[in-house]
């Protein structure tokens, strides 16, 4: 080897390149682009999905991720670039047709384009941050078809256009619809919402305020609250069937607004056929779509309760002012609770028992009883009557159902303690005579009273129960220590406690001498059990059975009260007697005799004696003789007292003036509470929370409070603050 | 013979496999297998002839197996990776790392591997993450390994110190850095975990003035905030709170007066209580601060401090803590692992309560100690001390288990995710991989 002939040598880096043919990814690529021709050329059956798979791996792992998608891309919107034209060029009702089958194929299309690029979606997209395969395709979709000026509003128009021809009454393709919704769904809820929704609801504003307008003219309420609900219904069903779900809240507040919020008043306030008159004439089925409707907008229940509030005040208003109504005491409680249960039924049916609407009911009542002084007296009377003679035949449940409405009315009173001072008088009255129905029922109701305003308020009454039931072992107790007496006369005697009775101090009358005698055995036998009580007898109070004999030899027995008894005995020893006689024999107060007189000589049929002259009126000149001629088909005859049932005028004032007198110490009772907790407090605050912790017995009277307050500053209960004269304090 | 034939014949790499449409079945529609049944794709063909695939059929083979029995055995002669790859093209990746390990359980951990690094120094930080993967935080760069332990590009801001770092969800990882000095660099960054490229810095404003700061301790809510312990050059001492989504700082927690926020060793979100856990612990300041702030009230809702203990109990010096919501406490431990805990209820500063379980540590300290660690998962408690982690179960916290590997030195930090456990060494640069065995067969 010679040195010339020594060749240079280079040594070369080595270069770790793999020799690639470099046509290797344009090849590649019109495989695949190739298929996705075939793929939306619906001819895919003869393509392999194994060698598409292999192919766009290959792809991906020699980095040629980037040339893959970018291909994608382009050859889809060639593709969907052609649907467009394919879908402008549809005539007439097949444009939304053909617009379901194009998005159909491409979502066909879409999903096998996605199979085969699989890989690339799974590892190049992630990595590179490009858009996943399948909302790619959507979103081409978007932009090439939906985005094309020739579809975007021609879609838009014939979606909203069919909806018209429905609402008109046609039958239209819901299939379709619900398909074509469904894909601008898909695209995302944002299409659907501008390329539809917005546009809808818009559409159907104008389409509601024409029709409603429409409507209010020629419909009367109930009708067009019908329609107003069909309507709702419809639109209802149709977002079930082709609307997003979420159309549903929209919609209807569309239809509500156009069809109830903006007709609210006029439907109310409609002539003939508004609230007031469903409410005379009991239309519960409109009643109770008007506040289905109603309650889906602001305000709407409101409006009912005001309109149904003023008109239940001013006929209540009517109903307890009215003087006929005020004659017959049972009969206007009666009416009271009429309208009461027609007002619930009213409330619980129609209105869906609403809470609001009972009480606006409930405060509507106790306005307008209150409005009338004498309800507390007439809802005695009425329970009265009820427990006299009302329930008799009546089963228990029912006695407890009137007894519980009845309550309802008592609750709504403002002068509870009038109702109890009635109440006391009558149940007396009732006790004493033995006239009570049920024994039960007396007493559910006094449980119902304790629950209503405490035991306070019912403590005495139940102490007239006690005295009665006590009067009954002391009568047995008193016959047994007394066997001797079993012939003459019988005798009960009720022991009452001073002060649970409203009992009026009067004179004991001149009792006959056989029952005085008796009277005497039982005063010391009574005092002999009870030490260091004192009796006096209420004559005025008590009854007889007498037996008669008369001048043809009738026989009777009379059933009388104890005053006219010893009128009648008189008539034992002598034919005839004179007022005058007879006043100074029994010593019974004039008016009482005078009436006793009266019921015993001049009410037909049971007149018992006679009376000389005979005018309707008894005067001091009158004489009286038995009346022989005395007849009656009954063995038994009752001679009732002519007593007003009804409190006369000067009765009412002296009760009203009982009630006042009564409510003095609690007034009192209640300040000096208040103060001793509360120390110091000036005049308003004082009469507000004594006003609040009397309301569940009477509503007090500011003017009455503060003469109370006066009274306890004499007394030196309480002072005024020197610097601040509404300031009082409390003086321990 | 009327029943539809649901056998399916592949002929992989040219070996014949047969199966069922139904073992198939179980790869999802979402594979490569799936799709190829599918009736798109198999108008024509009967199910008589075989369908070719041109790959490994090995592992193929191996695939099919999984596919039928739910469990996986890779014979010697398949490597990992290759089986990886082959399941990346079949599209059943998640059913190969699904079916790897079990379900985590602390007492029944195996140390699975060993990972090797380059990077020199210490390392800082390790983080699991929600799929198996990890990143571990060494000096300036953050390692980023997938579930198969491949190394991915390495994470920098700025080349600036990492001081923590952690995982929002599989392909986001944010790390917090020191600032350098004068430059407006440092902070937090948010980037790909795939790639290592940045996809946002987040930023603190003051007065409307951006401001550089150093970024220590991090944490994530399910609501996709970011909260850092973050220290400026002024008086910008607290914690930040940023939107993931936006990248747009939301809120600042300024640190009070007394108090140490801006430079945590550990925030936590708590969900429960809608708090989050900022303690500062020695030797990064003197003394120990562990609170709880509330945001929408900007309350400190809870503290706890050592300041003014007496120090003549040295050793108890708290070196980490964790809060656990179910038990209303706070768990801390001090360098002798001590456990203590705190009551959350009672809102005043309360005492530790130690338990005097073991003081085994106390006077064989190694040469290069590292500071204990805290984790909680699945109502198991962990703590890592020199070169072993141990789990505590129970009402008790009973000392029920011990991890230990005798290479690599202490262990300087660790961390449970994707049911694996990373420990971090401290001596060489080495990660241990432990995870769940599989369920016995029987």
């Amino acid at each position: 080897m010679s040195n010339q002939k020594k060749k240079h040598f280079q040594i070369e880096a080595f270069k770790h390149k793999v020799v690639m043919d470099p046509k290797y990814p344009d090849k590649t690529w019109k495989i695949l682009e190739d298929a996705i021709h075939e793929i939306y050329n619906h001819n895919a059956s003869g393509l392999s999905f194994e060698e598409l798979y292999r192919n766009a791996y290959n792809m991906v792992l020699h980095k040629f991720g980037e040339r893959l998608y970018s291909g994608l891309v382009a050859t889809m919107t060639v593709h969907l670039k052609d649907i467009a034209q394919s879908i402008e060029a549809a005539q007439g009702g097949s444009f939304l047709e053909e617009l379901n089958r194009k998005w159909n194929d491409h979502n066909k299309a879409l999903q096998m384009i996605r199979d085969i690029l699989m890989y690339m979606d799974r590892t190049y997209v992630p990595s590179a941050r490009k858009t996943p395969v399948h909302e790619l395709g959507l979103n081409l979709w978007r932009e090439n078809v939906i985005y094309s000026s020739q579809i975007r509003t021609r879609l838009l128009n014939t979606l909203l256009e069919l909806i018209h021809s429905e609402r008109t009454g046609e039958v239209i393709d819901r299939g379709i619809m619900r398909n074509i919704t469904k894909m601008l769904m898909d695209l995302g809820p944002s299409v659907y919402e501008h390329e539809f929704e917005k546009h809808f609801t818009n559409v159907s504003a104008e389409f509601y305020q024409v029709e409603s307008q429409r409507f209010i003219e020629c419909c009367d309420c109930g009708d067009y609250l019908k329609k107003a609900e069909r309507r709702l219904n419809e639109e209802m069903d149709r977002v079930s069937h082709y609307l997003d779900p979420e159309t549903e809240k929209k919609i209807n507040k569309v239809v509500e607004e156009q069809m109830i919020e903006n007709h609210m008043l006029r439907l109310i306030h409609m002539e003939n056929s508004g609230l007031v008159n469903m409410l005379c004439d009991d239309k519960y089925e409109d009643l109770g779509r008007m506040y289905t409707l109603f309650r889906r907008v602001t305000d709407g229940l409101l409006k009912i309760r005001e309109v149904m509030t003023s008109h239940i005040r001013e006929s209540g208003k009517q109903l307890v002012t009215d003087p006929e109504r005020l004659k017959d005491p049972v009969e206007f409680v009666q009416r009271l609770l009429d309208e009461k249960d027609k007002y619930d039924k009213i409330i619980n049916l129609p209105f869906n028992n609403d809470k609001s609407f009972q009480n606006a009911l409930n405060s509507s009542f106790e306005y307008f009883i209150n409005l009338n002084p004498r309800s507390p007296e007439f809802i005695s009377l009425f329970v009265d009557d009820k427990l006299r003679k009302g329930l008799k035949g009546v089963n228990e449940d029912d006695v407890e159902v009137t007894l519980d409405k009845v309550m309802m009315l008592f609750r709504y009173l403002q002068e509870k303690d009038v109702f109890e001072k009635y109440y006391k008088q009558h149940l007396a009255k009732r006790l004493l005579s033995g006239k009570t129905v049920s024994d039960d029922a007396e007493r559910s109701l006094i449980v119902k009273l304790k629950t209503e305003c405490g035991y306070q308020f019912t403590s005495k009454l139940e102490g007239m129960f006690t005295d009665m039931k006590t009067s009954q072992d002391t009568m047995q107790g008193f016959y047994a220590s007394h066997p001797d007496l079993g012939d003459g006369p019988t005798l009960t005697v009720q022991v009452l406690t001073t002060g649970s009775w409203p009992t009026q101090s009067s004179i004991t009358c001149n009792l006959p001498a056989e029952i005085s005698a008796l009277c005497e055995k039982f005063r010391s036998y009574y005092l002999g059990t009870h030490t260091g009580r004192r009796l006096s007898w209420q004559t005025n109070m008590g009854f007889a059975d007498l037996k008669a004999t008369f001048g043809k030899g009738q026989k009777h027995e009379l059933n009388v009260s104890t005053y006219q008894m010893c009128v009648l005995m008189l008539f034992n020893n002598a034919d005839k007697l004179s007022y005058k006689e007879i006043e100074q024999a029994t010593e019974i107060p004039a008016p009482d005799l005078k009436r006793c007189l009266q019921s015993l000589a001049l009410v037909k049929g049971r007149n018992v004696l006679r009376k000389e002259p005979m005018s309707k009126d008894v005067v001091e000149d009158d004489a009286f003789f038995v009346n022989d001629k005395f007849s009656s088909k009954l063995y038994k005859v009752k001679i009732g007292t002519v007593v007003a049932q009804k409190e006369s005028e000067p009765e009412k004032q002296e009760t009203r003036q009982r009630v006042e007198e009564d409510r003095k110490p609690q007034i009192e009772a209640a300040i000096v509470r208040i103060m001793k907790s509360r120390k110091q407090l000036d005049h308003n605050n004082l009469i507000a929370e004594v006003t609040k912790q009397l309301q569940s017995r009477f509503l007090a009277n500011p003017t009455e409070v503060k003469k109370r307050i006066e009274s306890l500053i004499e007394r030196d209960f309480l002072e005024r603050d020197d610097n601040d004269r509404k300031l009082y304090r409390y003086l321990a | 013979m009327g029943i539809k034939n649901d056998r399916v014949k592949f002929n992989v790499g040219g070996r014949v496999f047969e199966t069922t449409a139904t073992t198939l079945a179980n790869a999802g529609r979402n594979s490569m297998l799936g799709a190829m049944l599918d009736e798109n794709w198999n108008l024509l063909q009967d199910n008589g002839s075989e369908k070719f695939i041109d790959r490994n059929p090995d592992c193929f083979s191996v695939i099919l197996d999984l596919l039928r029995t739910g469990e996986l055995y890779i014979p010697q002669n398949i490597s990992e990776k290759l089986l990886y790859r082959e399941a990346l093209f079949y599209g059943v990746l998640d059913h190969v790392r699904s079916a790897k390990w079990g379900q985590f359980d602390g007492n029944r951990l195996r140390l699975s591997q060993s990972v090797q690094g380059q990077a020199p120094g210490d390392g800082t930080a390790i983080r699991a993450g929600p799929d198996g993967g990890c990143c571990v935080a060494h000096g300036c760069m953050v390692h980023v390994y997938d579930w198969m332990l491949d190394e991915h590009n390495p994470l920098n801001l700025d080349y600036q110190r990492v001081n923590d770092v952690g995982w929002v969800d599989p392909n986001n990882i944010v790390i917090g850095v020191s600032e350098r000095l004068g430059r407006g660099d440092g902070g937090i960054g948010l980037f790909s975990s795939h790639d290592g490229e940045l996809r946002y810095k987040f930023q603190v404003s003051h007065e409307n003035h951006v401001k550089s700061y150093t970024a220590s301790a991090l944490s994530f809510s399910s609501d996709y905030k970011i909260f850092s312990s973050c220290k400026g050059r002024s008086n910008e001492y607290g914690v930040g709170v940023w939107d993931q989504v936006t990248g747009k700082q939301i809120d600042f927690f300024y640190e009070p007066l007394g108090w140490s926020l801006g430079d945590a060793d550990k925030v936590q979100w708590l969900e429960g209580s809608n708090c989050l856990l900022v303690a500062t612990m020695f030797p990064r300041k003197d003394n120990c601060y562990i609170s709880l702030l509330d945001f929408r009230e900007k309350k400190m809702v809870w503290c706890w401090s050592d300041v003014g203990a007496t120090l003549a109990v040295d050793e108890k010096r708290v070196r980490d803590a964790i809060a656990m919501e179910d038990n209303s406490s706070i768990c801390v431990v001090n360098e002798f692992e001590e456990l203590g805990f705190m009551d959350l209820r009672s809102s005043a500063a309360n005492s530790v309560r130690w338990s005097s379980r073991s003081r085994l540590m106390k006077g064989k300290m190694p040469e290069e100690p590292c500071y204990p660690k805290l984790a909680l998962h699945g109502g198991q408690l962990f703590s890592s001390m020199n070169d072993c982690i141990s789990v505590f179960c129970g009402p008790e916290w009973v000392l029920t288990s011990r991890l230990r590997r005798s290479y690599g030195g202490s262990i300087c930090d660790f961390s449970i995710g994707g049911d694996r456990l990373f420990a971090l060494h401290s001596e060489e640069n080495v990660f241990d991989i432990w995870e769940t065995p599989t369920p016995p067969i029987i």
